[in-house]
C-alpha cells in the first residue's frame, strides 16, 4: 500500500435479506484527505460507513488500512480495536455525561490527569473550551456536534468517518458550521470521510468525491471534473439540478431543439444532452425557445424554456426575459456533456 | 428457561401422577369460586379504577395533585392484611355490629367471610392497577382527539364516553388483566375470608395431602387462565398503535370542576384511598397496637423479610437486565419471560418442586438443606417477577439510543464495556423503580414462600398467615402492618415518580 492511501475498500457487498444495501464497492481514502461519500437516502452510503467503522460485517470483500485487514467476507476487527473514529448522524452524546467527560471517555488507557488536560485541550481546539461542564442537553446542535467531533478525534484516530454531518443544522448555520468543521479537520490533519447527501456540502468540502447510486460506486475523482464530466445521467443528477435533453448524434455532433454540442466520442443515433442550467443561455444567436415562466431564484432568475415539444430550464444572470417571449438560446459546451440513449 | 421450568414441572405432575387424587367435581367447584371472585373484582375495579384515572387527568378538584399519587398507596398493603382488618371490624360479634344492633336497632346486611366480601377486599387491594394503567393512558392521549371530538359537538361527559374509553380500551384490558391475575393469585385474603378458589386449593393439597399431583392438578386451571390473562394483558399493550407516537405533546384540556363537583370527585378519590390503605391500617393498629407482640420472632421475620426482598430485588433485576440487553437477539425470550408474571406464586412453587424432585432423587442432599431453600425460594420470585422488572428496564434502556452505543464501541469499547459504561448508567432510574417494584411483591408474598420456605424460616407474611389461621389474629396484626410500613415508603417513591411522568418531559 502506497504512503499516500490511508484505506482501501475493495469488492464490498452487504445485503439484508433480499435487499442489496452495498454492491460490489472499492473506495479509497488518501492520507490526510477529506473525501466525500454522496448519494440520495437509500443508496447504501451510511452502510458502506458503518461497514468501515467495523459496525457491521461485509458478505464479501475486503476492507484495509496501513496493511492490516481490518474486514473481510463474514467476518471484521471488532469496532473498538480499529483506530476509526466515527461522529455519528444525531451526534450520540452520553447524556449521563458532560461535555468533557463525554471528550474523555475514549481516552480510559490515561492516567486521570492527562485524561481530563487531554479532553480539555479537545473542547478548545473547537472553541468550547468554557463548556466542558455543561450537559449535552444544553448544547446548541451545533455545539453538540463539536463535543461528538472533539470526542472523536481524542482518540487520535487514523481515520474519522463523519455520517451525514449537516443534517440536524437549521439551513443558515450550514455554511458557518462547514467552515468551522473544515478547518477542525484540516488542523488535525486526520483522513476523513464524510458521508452526505447534500451536494453542495460535498462540492465545497472535497478533496475527493465518490458518486453512490442504488448499493453502487458509480464515480469517483475531484469535484470538479465530477461536476462538469459525470459518467451518467445518474451522476449527473447527483450533484445538481440539470437538463436531459433527447437529441440526436450526427457526424459529431449532437442535435437538440435547444441548440447543437459537440459530441466527438459518441456514434450517431438517439442521444441524451445533459446540460446544466447555468449552461443554458441566452444568445443573440442559436436556436428559438419559447419562455413558459419565470420565477425569481435569489441570485439568479429560473426561466422555463419550451422548443419543439421538449423543456428545459435554465438560470439566466442579468436581462430577464419575460413569459411569453420567444428568445434564441445555445448550450455552452463545457457545461454540457452527451450520452448515448438509454436502451 | 427461568419461568419455563416450573411451568412445565406443573403440567408433567398433573398429567403424570395417579389420576384419582382430587375428584374432577371438587376442581370445578374451587374453579366456579375462583371464576365468580374474578368477575366481581374486574367489574368493579375496571369501574372504580377508570373513573378514578378520569378525575385526575382531566379535572381540577381539590387535593387532586395529591390524589394522583396517593390513589396507588393501596399497593403497599398486602390483600391478606386488608382483609384481617375488615374481617374484624364488620365481624358479626365484633364491637362495631354490636353497638349498631343496640344502639340503631338493625344490622348491616353483609357478611365479609363470603364470595363478595372476599371481592370487595381484593377491589380495595387491587383497583390501583386499574387506576395506573387509565392514567398513564389518559395522560398519554392526544388532545387533538379530545379536541375535535368537543368541536364535533359532544359535550365533555359525550367526548369521555365515546373517544376517550374507547381508546383507553387497551389500557383497561391490560390493567384489569392485571387486578385478575392478582385475584387468581392471592391466598393470604380468601384463605381469611374461608373462600375456596383454586389458589387455596393448591396450597391445601400440598400442605394437607401432601399430594404433589393434587396441587399441579388445581394449578393447570390457573395456569390455563393464567395465559388467557397474559394474552389479554399483551392485546392490551398492542393496542398502542391507536396513539399518535409523533403528535406534539400539548396539555390536556383540564376542566375545573364546580365547588360542589369538586368536592364530590374529592371525596370520591379520598373514599378509595380510605378503603384500601387508611381505613384498614388505622384498624389494624387501632385494633391490635395494644396487644404485645413476640418481640423476638416478629424482628426475625422482619429481618428475614427483608433479607429475602432486597435479594430477590437484585437477583430478579440483574437477570432481567441481562435479558434486556440480550432481547435484540433473542426477541421472544422476554415474551416467555412475562408468562411467568401471570402465574400464581402457588403454582410457580408446585412447579418448582418437580425438578427440586428430581434432582433430590439423583443426589439425596444436594438440593437440601437451608441454602437450598433459600436458593429455590429466590428462584422462584424471579421467576414471577421476571416480566414485572423487565418492563421498566425495557423503558430506561430504550432511551439509549443504538448509536450511543456503538459510539462507545468506535470509542474503544467492548460490547460489555459498552453496556456497563453507556447503557446501565442512563438506565440507572429504571433499575432502581424494577428493584422497587420486585422488593414489595415479595414482601407481600405468602403461598410460594409458604410452601418454598426452609423449615423454620418465617417472613412478616408467613408469621401473619400462621397467627390469623390459629384465630390469633390480634398477633397477625403487627406483622401485617410491618409489611405496610417497610412497604410504603418504596410505593411512595415509585407513584410518585409515575404521577410526575409525563409525555414530553425527560424520564
Amino acid at each position: 500500500m502506497s504512503e499516500t492511501v490511508a484505506l482501501t475498500a475493495q469488492g464490498v457487498s452487504k445485503a439484508y435479506g433480499s435487499r442489496t444495501a452495498v454492491a460490489a464497492a472499492d473506495l479509497t481514502l488518501r492520507r490526510g484527505k477529506i473525501t466525500c461519500l454522496l448519494g440520495p437516502s437509500g443508496c447504501g452510503k451510511s452502510t458502506l460507513l458503518r461497514l468501515i467503522a467495523g459496525l457491521e460485517v461485509p458478505d464479501t470483500g475486503e476492507i484495509e488500512a496501513d496493511g492490516r485487514r481490518l474486514s473481510w467476507a463474514g467476518g471484521a476487527v471488532a469496532p473498538e480495536d480499529r483506530g476509526i473514529g466515527l461522529v455519528f448522524q444525531d451526534y450520540a452524546l452520553f447524556p449521563h455525561m458532560t461535555a468533557l467527560q463525554n471528550v474523555a471517555f475514549g481516552l480510559r488507557k490515561l492516567p486521570g490527569r492527562q485524561r481530563r488536560d487531554r479532553a480539555q485541550a479537545m473542547l478548545e481546539a473547537v472553541q468550547l473550551g468554557t463548556r466542558g461542564g455543561a450537559w449535552p442537553h444544553a448544547l446548541s446542535g451545533g455545539e453538540q456536534q463539536r463535543v461528538a467531533l472533539a470526542r472523536a478525534l481524542a482518540r487520535a484516530p487514523q481515520i474519522l468517518l463523519l455520517d451525514e454531518p449537516f443534517s440536524g443544522l437549521d439551513a443558515h448555520l450550514k455554511g458557518e458550521v462547514r467552515l468551522s468543521l473544515t478547518e477542525a479537520l484540516r488542523a488535525a490533519g486526520a483522513t476523513v470521510l464524510v458521508v452526505t447527501h447534500d451536494a453542495r456540502e460535498a462540492l465545497l468540502m472535497a478533496d475527493d468525491l465518490v458518486l453512490m447510486h442504488g448499493g453502487r460506486i458509480i464515480q469517483a475523482g475531484a469535484p470538479r471534473a465530477c461536476y462538469l464530466d459525470p459518467v451518467s445521467p445518474d451522476a449527473a443528477r447527483l450533484l445538481g439540478e440539470v437538463n436531459l435533453i433527447p437529441g440526436q448524434v450526427r457526424a459529431g455532433l449532437a442535435h437538440t431543439p435547444f441548440g447543437t454540442v459537440p459530441a466527438t466520442s459518441c456514434a450517431d443515433g438517439p442521444a441524451v444532452v445533459m446540460v446544466r442550467p447555468e449552461g443554458l443561455r441566452l444568445a443573440e444567436a442559436g436556436a428559438p425557445a419559447h419562455v413558459a415562466q419565470v420565477r425569481f431564484g435569489g441570485g439568479y432568475h429560473e426561466v422555463q424554456l419550451k422548443a419543439d415539444g421538449q423543456q428545459a430550464h435554465a438560470h439566466v444572470a442579468g436581462a430577464v426575459p419575460e413569459t411569453g417571449q420567444t428568445v434564441t438560446v445555445r448550450i455552452a459546451p463545457d457545461l454540457a456533456r452527451v450520452f448515448p440513449a438509454e436502451a | 428457561m427461568v419461568a419455563i421450568l416450573p411451568l412445565a414441572g406443573v403440567v408433567a405432575a398433573a398429567l403424570t401422577g395417579e389420576t384419582a387424587a382430587i375428584p374432577a367435581r371438587d376442581i370445578a367447584r374451587y374453579a366456579a369460586t375462583s371464576a365468580v371472585l374474578a368477575a366481581l373484582v374486574a367489574v368493579a375495579t375496571g369501574a372504580l379504577g377508570s373513573l378514578a384515572a378520569w378525575l385526575v387527568v382531566m379535572h381540577r378538584f381539590p387535593g387532586r395533585d395529591i390524589f394522583a399519587w396517593a390513589l396507588a398507596l393501596p399497593l403497599a398493603a398486602p390483600a391478606f392484611a386488608v382483609a384481617y382488618a375488615y374481617a374484624d371490624l364488620f365481624d358479626v360479634a365484633g364491637d362495631l355490629r354490636m353497638w349498631m344492633r343496640a344502639a340503631l336497632g338493625f344490622d348491616l346486611p353483609f357478611e365479609m367471610r363470603t364470595i363478595p366480601g372476599a371481592a370487595f377486599v381484593l377491589t380495595c387491594a387491587f383497583y390501583p392497577y386499574v387506576y395506573l394503567a387509565m392514567r398513564a393512558a389518559f395522560v398519554n392521549q392526544s388532545a387533538h382527539a379530545l379536541e375535535a371530538a368537543r368541536a364535533l359537538g359532544c359535550t365533555p361527559a359525550q367526548a369521555f364516553l365515546r373517544v376517550a374509553m374507547p381508546l383507553a380500551r387497551p389500557a383497561l384490558a391490560a390493567g384489569v388483566a392485571l387486578a385478575v391475575m392478582e385475584t387468581l393469585a392471592d391466598y393470604g385474603a380468601v384463605q381469611f375470608l374461608s373462600v375456596q378458589t383454586l389458589t387455596t386449593g393448591v396450597v391445601r393439597a400440598w400442605f394437607v395431602f401432601g399430594s404433589l399431583t393434587s396441587a399441579a392438578q388445581f394449578a393447570l386451571p390457573l395456569l390455563g387462565a393464567a395465559a388467557l390473562l397474559l394474552w389479554i394483558e399483551r392485546w392490551g399493550r398492542g393496542g398502542r398503535g391507536y396513539e399518535s407516537a409523533n403528535a406534539r405533546w400539548r396539555p390536556l384540556p383540564v376542566t375545573t370542576l364546580s365547588r360542589p363537583a369538586g368536592l364530590m370527585a374529592g371525596l370520591f378519590c379520598l373514599t378509595l384511598i380510605t378503603l384500601g390503605l387508611l381505613l384498614p391500617a388505622a384498624w389494624l393498629v387501632i385494633a391490635f397496637l395494644p396487644v404485645s407482640p413476640d418481640w423476638p420472632r416478629l424482628i426475625e421475620a422482619g429481618g428475614n423479610s427483608l433479607t429475602l426482598a432486597a435479594a430477590g430485588a437484585v437477583v430478579t433485576v440483574a437477570l432481567a437486565t441481562a435479558l434486556a440487553l440480550g432481547a435484540a437477539r433473542v426477541p421472544h425470550l422476554a415474551r416467555l419471560a412475562s408468562l411467568g408474571y401471570a402465574t400464581p406464586g402457588a403454582v410457580m412453587a408446585i412447579g418448582l418442586l418437580v425438578p427440586a424432585a428430581f434432582v433430590w432423587r439423583l443426589a439425596p442432599g444436594a438440593a437440601q438443606g437451608f441454602g437450598a431453600g433459600l436458593i429455590m425460594l429466590i428462584y422462584a420470585y424471579a421467576a414471577r417477577l421476571m416480566a414485572a422488572a423487565l418492563e421498566p428496564i425495557d423503558a430506561g434502556l430504550s432511551r439509549v439510543t443504538p448509536s450511543m452505543v456503538q459510539a462507545a464501541r468506535t470509542l474503544g469499547r467492548s460490547p460489555s464495556g459498552a453496556a456497563w459504561s453507556v447503557q446501565l448508567p442512563i438506565a440507572r432510574g429504571a433499575l432502581l423503580t424494577a428493584g422497587l417494584v420486585v422488593f414489595i411483591d415479595i414482601l407481600k408474598e405468602l403461598p410460594a414462600t409458604l410452601i418454598l420456605r426452609p423449615f423454620n424460616f418465617d417472613t412478616l407474611a408467613v408469621i401473619a398467615d400462621n397467627y390469623a389461621r390459629d384465630e390469633r389474629l390480634a398477633q397477625a396484626g403487627w406483622p401485617a402492618l410491618l409489611i405496610v410500613l417497610i412497604a410504603l415508603p418504596a410505593v411512595i417513591w415509585l407513584t410518585r415518580k409515575i404521577a410526575a411522568s409525563r409525555p414530553g418531559a425527560p424520564a
